[in-house]
């Protein structure tokens, strides 16, 4: 009476281990297996921080010279990390909304988003390979190229010259993808896959 | 299982490049249309009603910080601002009974002329400060009142120091004023010493007002005070603007220009009056300062540069 039982259970556990191996293999036909390129952030953790440093934007800290700029490092990290849900759209919306904030020219904001999020999204299948301060130094020459062309874009039509300090801001804003990066990958554990990978 | 298995084999996204080419042209013309013309306007002020609940929770710890210190600093700022006021009253005795005297010559002088004096006692409006915008471009500011409170573009801005600027934009809760030194705005002024006319620009200085287009042996050196001149309808005669600090004069092109430090302090103060003169003023000066053609400077029809 008590023989059949350890045989049903190996069968059991013979065919959970064929469902695992054929649902592992319908993830490899993906092309990429389960490493960082496949991992998603939570949206609440997406939306989430993109709004927080929307409304972060609208403090008055910009004022200071050479302030950094918060909101294009959080929008292109995630246009790196989640680009399905992230890209020029939301750039190009949030930078309206600053510009309108802003009081500045309509639309210059909107142009550096944009210009931003769609290096971002070029280059993410790459740059998901790098640890983040190879991300930042990749990223920098996009960041720079989008505010600058907006900004000379900007002074073409409005004939007003900003001075420079934006462009030692654009600097301490390709930095901050180090800091803001590591936080926001913190809460789904996608750090520590990236070290595994990096290393 | 918990995996997500994504079995779509051809993305039917639009590629990146056509989305780019999209946005970007659209910001694009977004920038040309709102630098030259006011059709955007209304956009603006849309989207920046949406804003304005957001800004006013941003700012809600400052507002609080504010208050605080106001309550525990009340007594010391009350004997002081006591102290001022007293101070005040006593030097404005001497001016006031002087004002009454040279009000009635003024009249009987205007009466002998024959120059009407439809001068009216204009409606004001108390402006808090909103929050400054973060823009390389302008100078500017945004109070927490705007067409709700019948703040239109056009109203004079003024401190207790005379002009700080003028409204450029209002939101039904909000409303944009460009200060003195901001380049896109222009004044109508007079120099106190000798009635000359100019007008004030804001300049490339910071915190300083430029004075142009005038000959280069005009009568103005330095400590002159300008006033408003009243020309243009769009502020009232004779509000305090600047002092002339330095005058550089250029034989060659036989135009002079002139650095003024302005007498208002916008970065001093929270509160500031609106002077409503669209409403109490007469339906020319309004369809002046509200003229869409000249955008940015509605009181400088003939400042091309």
């Amino acid at each position: 009476m008590q023989e059949p039982q350890p045989i049903k259970e190996s069968l059991l556990r013979q065919t959970q281990r064929t469902e695992r191996s054929t649902s592992a293999g319908l993830v490899r036909t993906q092309g990429m297996g389960s490493d960082q390129l496949d991992q998603r952030s939570d949206g609440w953790v997406v939306w989430g921080s993109i709004g927080l440093f929307f409304l972060l934007s609208l403090l008055p800290w910009r004022l200071l010279p050479m302030a950094p700029d918060l909101l294009m490092v959080v929008l292109a990290f995630w246009a790196v990390h989640e680009p399905r849900r992230v890209g020029m759209l939301t750039g190009f919306v949030l930078g309206l909304l600053l510009d309108v904030h802003d009081a500045g020219p309509l639309g210059q904001y909107a142009l550096t988003y944009v210009l931003a999020c769609y290096g971002a999204v070029i280059l993410h299948r790459r740059l998901l390979r790098f640890n983040l301060w190879r991300q930042a130094l990749h990223m920098m020459p996009v960041l720079l190229t989008a505010r600058v062309v907006a900004v000379a874009l900007t002074a073409w039509v409005s004939g007003i010259w900003p001075g420079w300090s934006w462009l030692v801001g654009m600097l301490l804003t390709c930095i901050m993808w180090v800091p803001i990066g590591w936080v926001l990958l913190l809460p789904g554990n996608r750090l520590e896959s990236m070290s595994a990978a990096t290393e | 299982m918990a995996t997500q298995v994504d079995l779509e084999l051809f993305r039917r996204r639009v590629p990146a490049q056509v989305k780019l080419v999209l946005l970007a042209l659209l910001a694009c013309l977004l920038l040309v249309v709102d630098a030259h013309t006011r059709y955007l306007d209304p956009v603006r002020q849309g989207v920046s009603v949406l804003l304005y609940p957001l800004q006013r929770v941003v700012m809600l710890p400052r507002d609080a910080v504010a208050l605080a210190q106001d309550y525990s600093n009340a007594a010391q700022l009350l004997r002081e601002e006591s102290e001022a006021l007293q101070r005040q009253r006593i030097e404005l005795a001497q001016v006031v009974s002087n004002a009454a005297q040279l009000v009635t010559e003024n009249r009987q002088l205007r009466r002998l002329l024959g120059v009407v004096d439809d001068k009216a006692a204009v409606e004001t409006v108390v402006v808090e400060v909103l929050y400054e915008p973060a823009t390389d471009y302008r100078r500017r500011l945004v109070f927490n009142k705007g067409t709700n409170a019948g703040i239109e573009p056009g109203m004079p801005v003024i401190d207790e120091g005379g002009i700080v600027g003028q409204i450029i934009r209002a939101t039904p809760f909000s409303a944009e004023a460009a200060m003195l030194t901001d380049e896109q705005l222009a004044v109508p002024v007079q120099l106190l010493r000798n009635g000359l006319r100019l007008i004030a620009f804001g300049s490339a200085v910071p915190g300083k007002i430029e004075v142009r287009y005038f000959a280069s042996d005009a009568d103005i050196r330095a400590g002159d005070v300008l006033v408003t001149s009243g020309i243009g309808g769009g502020f009232p005669a004779g509000l305090s603007v600047a002092t002339v600090e330095t005058v550089e004069r250029d034989a060659a092109s036989g135009f002079a220009r002139a650095l003024a430090q302005p007498s208002s302090h916008p970065e001093r103060y929270r509160h500031f009056l609106v002077l409503k003169t669209m409403a109490a003023g007469s339906d020319r000066q309004a369809a002046d300062a509200g003229a869409p053609a000249n955008q940015g400077e509605p009181l400088a029809p003939n400042a091309a540069n």
